[in-house]
């Protein structure tokens, strides 16, 4: 017990020190869910960072300081977020902070950051009122599917005589509940007629009564909001019980994880995109981030992981940004003001990014201006497929 | 509700309800024979499905220490099921061998087997996690040979659909509960299990080894757990390694409605259950859940052990 | 230390927090009942705090009470668990052993997935931005601290008293107990509500701890977690739940330095310690105490 009084006592003392100057390399923190029944998307955000700090470092960092990327895992919870923010915070002392993977989360952990005024990126939070939390919270994720007009019209263009549309979303999904408003105002302003609206959620995997719904008012296009597994099972379920007419799938698609779900059904599913893999050819940053990212994993980067690149790329150029207004390396700063000066600099000018050109309004909300359609071209096995840029 | 409708949700509910069973029977067993609810047995749910997956199609994503892994030799199918189901099987036997038998030799609170297999769950997850990572495997349409996506067939003027997976799904549960039933029924191994589920002491003093019948129990539990899983994941694809944490909670739903430890009552149970998901209309599909629940609640208000069941048990 | 305190003061109150838990499941256990029921109360307890600090409707009792409108949240969120703790309680606990542990968690289950539904629970989202009652999360162990010695101290008093000897009677053998002379019904309901009201209160404290609140905060996860912090602290001292949390609600950020695997060690541990502490940390502490003075167990009896 006295060993551990004085082991608690000798922590307490080595942490004291205050003001204390950044060690290179920088170290940029990543709390997002590494573990958990959320790891499916956290996952995806570990690859796009890795990538992030392989391709920035490799140019030399911040002015030719390397940076470091720390991870703390957040599990599903909001105690675990907060514990994986405490840790970035106070021992790992990140500049900035790139997380958590759940709106949920964030509205948990991200007080706590804003309180030590710590930035934080969300790569993935999507809910109303993320950026409102605090002056120390942005985020690269678009919040409301701009694009859902977009994939509406192409669907028209390629079938101009539809006229019943089916609209289904996963109502457990607040991304997938605000986006399907998003369509079926659209859907309404091209004069089409909503015959059935279906309702799922995002654990079910049986779709028949959804399914046989939509067959029963003979639609010729349905627009789903869902994530990859569910929406996936839906697309696949629909097609292997007759479903002819074209099918629209929002933001929650736009991974390659609905590939093996649907498998061969996925073919000409159009997709709404708010990242694409395909954009190479007028987007440099992007084409070095897809070239990389396919040399380590073979497959084109989904979203999440373009978000979370993106984010990590942000800081770089902001840490950048703040060696120029202070004229000082980071490395002769103390950490607390490069973390205020970061948070300033992350909100100034704009960043040429794989998600576009975007910028950060000064409460942290993303300014995104270009979104994506893409239909899914399968490959003959119906193993893999790629989403193909059609707008 | 049209008759074609109702003949649909009909069809569709026996069919998750079979597999619901085929799960729940696996809860059934080893209740039945150590009156505890075996919470790893979601997890054996999640391996047997990733287990037949590695051998009928063995392509890995790109997380987990296993990334880009492809095994080289595929199994067809059948082959890969019942391998996978055997597996399974004996995942449960080491379950036994290590997380409740080591309790019940040192004579620890009852209670602490729900703790203990709780930790294993926990392992077993994290485990397929860290090796294959949380990506979503599914198996493609082919292993069950070139079939028709759907059978369709016409009642009057309506027309219904069922995908042919669900009714090739229900086929082989048929065949494993038919098969299941005439072993315990009929065998002498059913006979000596069943005595070791009446009275362990009783049938050891007939010269039962009851240690190995318990083995064998979490066999067949096992055996039926990775079974589900796997069935479920050509259906619907392996959504990670959580994917079987809705079945497990659901499967608890299953037994005590059909009665702790009445193997025909996990029957029963399933395809009530089953029903009532394919019957509640999608708009209040967001409490399908609840209503699994409140009918488990209702249940065990008037009738506390369960449909099928004996009277009250004092076991945990 | 205020830097340690930054660090580790959320994983200290988390503790405490996660005891007190602990011991809303202790009572109706310390009575042979076993529940699982917390996690409903508990989230029944944030939700009534987070609306209160949140909802328009409530923006003048904010204004009129200021930081006092946290002690109403804790009474009125008390005394609404109290309530449903009695309409849950008094059929349920006809019940015994397994079947009312899983009434209890069909409970637990009805109502997450009703709060994910309604409009005033926020749907998945949940309810955010909730008014704090101290800046720091190292603050809050001047509630729950108070709380739990309040418990502790509570607790004691009961195991001492005529109640306490009653839950024990039932416990050991409810058919004894009533030819005793002993109202099963009503102490097994008395342990069930003073269980109900303290996880209720303890969601009302913990909605402005963890900022936000949503569906996911009452779960059938947590209520296996809650018996497990009894369990492996040991089920037959009011010590045992605060042990248990000690270790268990750690031990995932003791293991955080080992990254991707430190989930598989946690569910290795879980098995090991059920294993080799059958009698939970209290009856291990006892045991090695009773080698050296040749003593039993303090806090039990037969087991």
């Amino acid at each position: 017990m006295k060993r551990l009084f004085f082991a608690v006592l000798t922590i307490m003392c080595s942490t004291a020190a205050h003001a204390e100057k950044i060690k290179a390399p920088i170290h940029i923190g990543i709390g997002v869910a590494q573990t958990s029944n959320v790891a499916l998307f956290g996952e995806e955000q570990v690859n796009g960072a890795k990538v992030a700090e392989a391709v920035f470092n490799a140019k030399g960092g911040i002015n030719g300081t390397h940076f470091k990327l720390v991870y703390q895992d957040t599990g599903g919870d909001e105690a675990g977020a907060i514990n994986a923010f405490q840790n970035l915070i106070n021992r790992d002392k990140v500049v900035g902070i790139v997380g958590p993977t759940l709106s949920q989360q964030a509205f948990s952990a991200d007080p706590i950051a804003n309180r030590a005024k710590v930035p934080v990126l969300a790569p993935s939070n999507t809910a109303k009122g993320i950026p409102q939390i605090g002056e120390y919270i942005g985020r690269v994720s678009a919040p409301i599917a701009f694009i859902a007009p977009f994939a509406v019209k192409y669907a028209l263009q390629e079938n101009p005589k539809i006229k019943k549309v089916a609209i289904l979303y996963a109502q457990n999904d607040a991304y997938s509940t605000s986006e399907t408003g998003t369509f079926q105002e659209s859907v309404k302003k091209q004069g089409l007629e909503i015959v059935t609206t279906q309702k799922f959620q995002t654990t079910d995997s049986d779709f028949t009564t959804q399914v046989t719904a939509v067959l029963g008012a003979k639609v010729d296009l349905a627009v789903i909001s869902g994530l990859a597994a569910d929406g996936g099972n839906l697309v696949k379920q629909l097609r292997q019980m007759g479903y002819k007419g074209l099918i629209v799938g929002g933001n929650g698609f736009n991974t390659a994880n609905v590939f093996p779900v649907c498998g061969k059904y996925c073919e000409d599913l159009i997709v709404a995109q708010a990242y694409s893999p395909a954009v190479v050819d007028t987007n440099p940053v992007n084409k070095e981030f897809v070239t990389e990212f396919r040399k380590k994993h073979k497959k084109d980067p989904p979203q999440f992981a373009a978000q979370a690149f993106t984010a990590v790329q942000i800081y770089v150029e902001a840490l950048k940004k703040v060696e120029a207004n202070t004229k000082n390396k980071i490395t002769q700063l103390d950490l607390a003001t490069v973390r205020t000066e970061l948070n300033k600099a992350i909100r100034t000018g704009s960043y040429r990014t794989p998600l576009g050109e975007i910028s950060l309004d000064k409460e942290g909300e993303i300014n995104q201006k270009s979104f994506y359609v893409s239909r899914i071209k399968m490959e003959p096995n119906g193993k893999s497929g790629k989403f193909l840029n059609v707008k | 509700m049209t008759t074609a409708q109702f003949l649909q949700n009909l069809l569709n509910g026996i069919s998750i309800g079979s597999v619901y069973a085929i799960f729940a029977l696996g809860y059934t067993l080893v209740f039945s024979i150590l009156g505890i609810i075996n919470f790893a047995h979601g997890a054996v749910f999640t391996l047997g499905a990733y287990l037949t997956y590695a051998m009928a199609v063995g392509q890995f994503g790109i997380n987990g220490l296993l990334s880009g892994l492809s095994i080289p030799v595929q199994l067809p199918f059948p082959v890969a099921l019942l391998l996978g189901c055997i597996l399974s099987g004996l995942v449960s036997v080491l379950i036994e061998r290590l997380a409740f038998r080591p309790l019940r030799n040192r004579g620890g609170d009852a209670l602490l087997a729900l703790v203990s297999s709780l930790g294993v769950a926990l392992v077993t997850v994290n485990a397929i996690q860290y090796f294959v990572g949380s990506e979503i495997y599914s198996f493609p349409p082919e292993i069950y040979g070139d079939i028709k996506p759907a059978i369709t067939f016409s009642i009057g003027e309506s027309v219904v659909v069922i995908r042919t997976v669900q009714v090739i799904i229900f086929g082989v549960c048929m065949a494993v509960l038919v098969s299941l039933g005439f072993l315990i029924a009929r065998t002498r191994f059913g006979k000596a299990l069943r005595a070791v589920a009446e009275n362990p002491a009783t049938a050891s003093l007939l010269g039962i080894s009851v240690n190995r019948f318990i083995l064998y129990t979490f066999f067949l539990s096992g055996f039926l757990g990775g079974l589900a899983g796997s069935l479920v994941g050509t259906s619907f694809g392996v959504a990670g390694p959580y994917f079987g944490v809705t079945y497990g909670l659901q499967g608890i739903a299953v037994i005590v409605l059909g009665g702790l430890g009445s193997i025909p009552g996990s029957v029963l149970g399933g395809i009530i259950i089953g029903l009532i998901e394919a019957f509640v209309p999608p708009d209040y599909s967001a409490y399908k859940e609840a209503v699994s629940f409140a009918l488990l609640f209702l249940i065990l208000m008037v009738r506390p052990q369960g449909l099928l069941g004996q009277s009250q048990i004092q076991k945990v | 230390m205020a830097e340690f305190l930054n660090n580790y003061g959320f994983l200290i109150v988390t503790v405490v927090q996660q005891a007190l838990l602990g011991m809303s499941l202790y009572y109706p256990l310390s009575a042979g009942q076993l529940s699982l029921a917390s996690p409903g109360f508990y989230a029944l307890g944030g939700y009534i705090a987070a609306i209160i600090g949140t909802a328009e409707l409530f923006a003048p009792w904010r204004d009129l009470l200021g930081k006092a409108v946290f002690p109403l949240e804790w009474i009125i969120a008390g005394v609404a668990s109290a309530l449903l703790s009695l309409v849950i309680g008094l059929p349920a606990l006809r019940l015994r052993g397994i079947y009312l542990a899983l009434a209890t968690i069909a409970f637990v289950q009805i109502v997450r997935v009703i709060s994910l539904n309604l409009s005033i629970t926020g749907g998945a989202i949940g309810i955010f931005g909730i008014p704090q009652l101290f800046e720091s999360r190292w603050g809050y162990i001047w509630i729950f601290g108070p709380l739990l010695a309040a418990t502790l101290l509570f607790t004691w008093r009961l195991e001492q008293g005529r109640i306490g000897r009653a839950f024990r009677a039932i416990r050991e053998d409810e058919l004894a107990a009533e030819a005793m002379g002993i109202n099963p019904t009503r102490y097994k309901a008395q342990a069930f509500i003073i269980g109900g009201t303290l996880a209720g209160v303890v969601g009302a404290m913990s909605a402005p701890f963890l900022n936000t609140w949503n569906a996911r905060q009452g779960t059938f996860d947590a209520s296996i977690a809650y018996l497990a912090y009894v369990l492996i602290g040991g089920t037959r001292s009011l010590w045992g739940a605060l042990l248990g949390a000690a270790l268990l609600a750690t031990l995932p950020e003791i293991l955080r330095p080992l990254n991707d695997s430190r989930l598989i060690i946690n569910g290795m541990v879980l098995v090991i310690v059920s294993i080799y502490l059958p009698q939970g940390i209290v009856g291990a502490l006892a045991r090695l105490r009773g080698a050296g003075k040749k003593k039993g167990v303090p806090a039990g009896g037969k087991t």
